[in-house]
């Protein structure tokens, strides 16, 4: 269950890249905390900012303005090592070439702990095969990623950052190409994983109906800024209502 | 596959020094310990260093079509030398002070090093992979484009010493120059194995790399500056030697079916030195009395390789 440590804390932060010397700010004054043990789905349409809000949080680009806390650490006092046993992220990006196969995708995972010549020990192994077997990919494991359906290889790149074992765990996308049971699979696998390794999850996705079903909190991100609401109260929200379209009321 | 790696090695190694020495009957010591083996080493430092650098850029731009040429940085040397050699009469204070072969060194190893640095205050600016090898083709480009403007300018004699020099030649290092050769080969060599971690995380790409603990442009500048020296200090010993920076990482990648990037160094230094070892040796057994250029050979058998690689492969 959700408890009381926070684990990520956006202080008025304005989110965006930086390109040529000029701000391209994407979110403006963003604040928002997230607790260990809870898994939060965030909302809007394309191009509100679901990446960048996700992509700033990991580090991968530089919040324009304001602080970002990784438990009450400023970011920027964290070396990259450092967050990388923090937080594991899953991309819309595909990788391919290079002989990689499903296993070696998943292996990568555990980089952070392996040594300089990056070799993997038992110890490693074992939560690789874990990470494997979680994602139902050990008939894959030898398949090279160039030869994957898309579905496979979302499973694969979630298999990575679970061998990443970090506690924060950040998902743009997850469900885009999966197949309606591994929709469901991924996101129970999911839910398990913040309730029994109170792991912080967030996951960016378009498949509201799931979000509401299997997420503790909702962010909604629209042109107002964001909101945090318990997933409870997702269809009584205006903000979601618009994003849905009302068309999520049909369901349930 | 460790065996297979030496036998692949030994046969190829010892197959091109047998077709060396039934070439001249008479192949005695001094032949063989201060033309042959010179030589010889030469072409395993060179095509070793080539190989490695072609298969550092290949990941760092996680593109097959990276080589040690697509940066500018053998033209930025063979510019260089156009330049030293073509306008060798105006300059013919500098020829005479430095005597023929290590002027052209010299130049070639400065006009490495002037776009290398290029290259990295612009990968500095530039975050795009792609972007940068476009801009490192064009470079090279430009390079090409002065050279042959010099070329164009200038008197025949000179024009000839640079139009062989740019046809490649393991047979101009002597022992002496071995010695620099082999010491910064080796320097670069070891420094390439600390990076063997980021290697293989730049596979996934800058974001998955950087989410591993990796610091994706740090290591992109050690990378390029490694790889380019590589690169340059063969290029001022031998001349551009043409394909093999391209094909040798392509065809270690299908031999050895796996993504780990210590295995394809190990197998890039010895398929590299084996390959350039061979060539060499067609290049003295075609014809009895001359030896033909070293380029020739690399390109013949190296064009249609990564023609036939890019059918054969199904990994791009």
């Amino acid at each position: 269950m959700m408890n009381d440590k926070e684990c990520i804390s956006i202080k008025n932060a304005d989110l965006g890249y930086l390109k040529n010397n000029n701000h391209h700010t994407v979110l403006r004054n963003i604040s928002a905390s997230f607790f260990m043990g809870e898994i939060v789905g965030i909302v809007g349409i394309n191009g509100i900012g679901k990446s960048t809000l996700l992509k700033s949080i990991s580090g991968l680009i530089l919040p324009l303005a304001g602080e970002i806390f990784i438990n009450q650490i400023p970011r920027k006092q964290m070396s990259l090592l450092e967050l990388s046993q923090q937080i594991s992220v899953v991309l819309t990006e595909r990788i391919e070439g290079f002989n990689l196969t499903v296993y070696d995708i998943v292996a990568s995972g555990q980089m952070p702990y392996s040594n300089s010549f990056n070799q993997l020990f038992k110890n490693h192994k074992v939560y690789i095969n874990e990470a494997i077997k979680a994602c139902n990919l050990s008939a894959h494991i030898n398949k090279l990623s160039s030869e994957l359906s898309d579905g496979l290889f979302q499973k694969t790149i979630i298999a990575k950052a679970l061998a990443q074992q970090t506690p924060i765990m950040l998902l743009d996308e997850p469900s885009a190409f999966l197949d309606y049971a591994s929709k469901h699979d991924i996101f129970i696998l999911l839910k398990k994983l913040s309730e029994e390794k109170n792991k912080c999850i967030l996951i960016s996705s378009h498949d509201l109906d799931l979000l509401i079903k299997y997420c503790t909190r909702l962010l909604i991100l629209s042109e107002n800024g964001c909101e945090l609401i318990s997933s409870k109260k997702a269809k009584e929200n205006k903000s979601f209502q618009i994003i849905s379209g009302g068309h999520i009321q049909q369901y349930y | 596959m460790l065996f297979f790696i030496s036998t692949c090695f030994l046969s190829l190694w010892y197959g091109g020094s047998e077709d060396l020495n039934n070439k001249i009957a008479l192949a005695n010591d001094f032949i063989f310990w201060q033309i042959r083996f010179p030589k010889s080493i030469t072409a395993i430092l060179a095509g070793s260093s080539l190989a490695l650098s072609g298969l550092i850029l290949q990941i760092i731009f996680r593109n097959p079509l990276a080589g040690p040429y697509v940066l500018g940085i053998s033209s930025g040397a063979s510019l260089m030398v156009a330049a030293s050699i073509l306008s060798g009469s105006s300059f013919s204070f500098i020829y005479n002070y430095f005597y023929g072969k290590t002027y052209i060194v010299f130049s070639a190893i400065t006009g490495s090093l002037i776009i290398t640095f290029l290259i990295l205050f612009i990968s500095k600016k530039i975050s795009s992979n792609v972007i940068l090898l476009l801009i490192g083709l064009m470079i090279s480009q430009i390079c090409g484009a002065l050279q042959t403007s010099l070329e164009y300018f200038s008197d025949s004699n000179s024009l000839k010493t640079f139009v062989v020099w740019g046809m490649g030649s393991l047979a101009n290092t002597t022992q002496s120059d071995l010695y620099i050769y082999f010491t910064f080969y080796f320097i670069f060599m070891l420094s390439i194995f600390c990076f063997i971690k980021p290697l293989n995380a730049m596979l996934l790409g800058k974001n998955y790399a950087s989410n591993l603990g990796i610091n994706f442009y740090k290591n992109r500048f050690y990378l390029i500056l490694i790889s380019s020296a590589l690169t340059g200090l063969t290029t001022a010993f031998c001349g551009p030697i043409a394909f093999i920076g391209i094909a040798i990482p392509i065809l270690s990648r299908l031999i050895f079916k796996t993504s780990k990037q210590q295995v394809h160094l190990f197998s890039c230094i010895l398929i590299g030195s084996s390959t350039l070892l061979l060539s060499d040796a067609i290049s003295n057994s075609i014809f009895n009395s001359i030896s033909l250029p070293i380029n020739m050979i690399t390109t013949f058998i190296g064009a249609p390789l990564v023609i036939y690689l890019m059918f054969k492969t199904k990994y791009w």
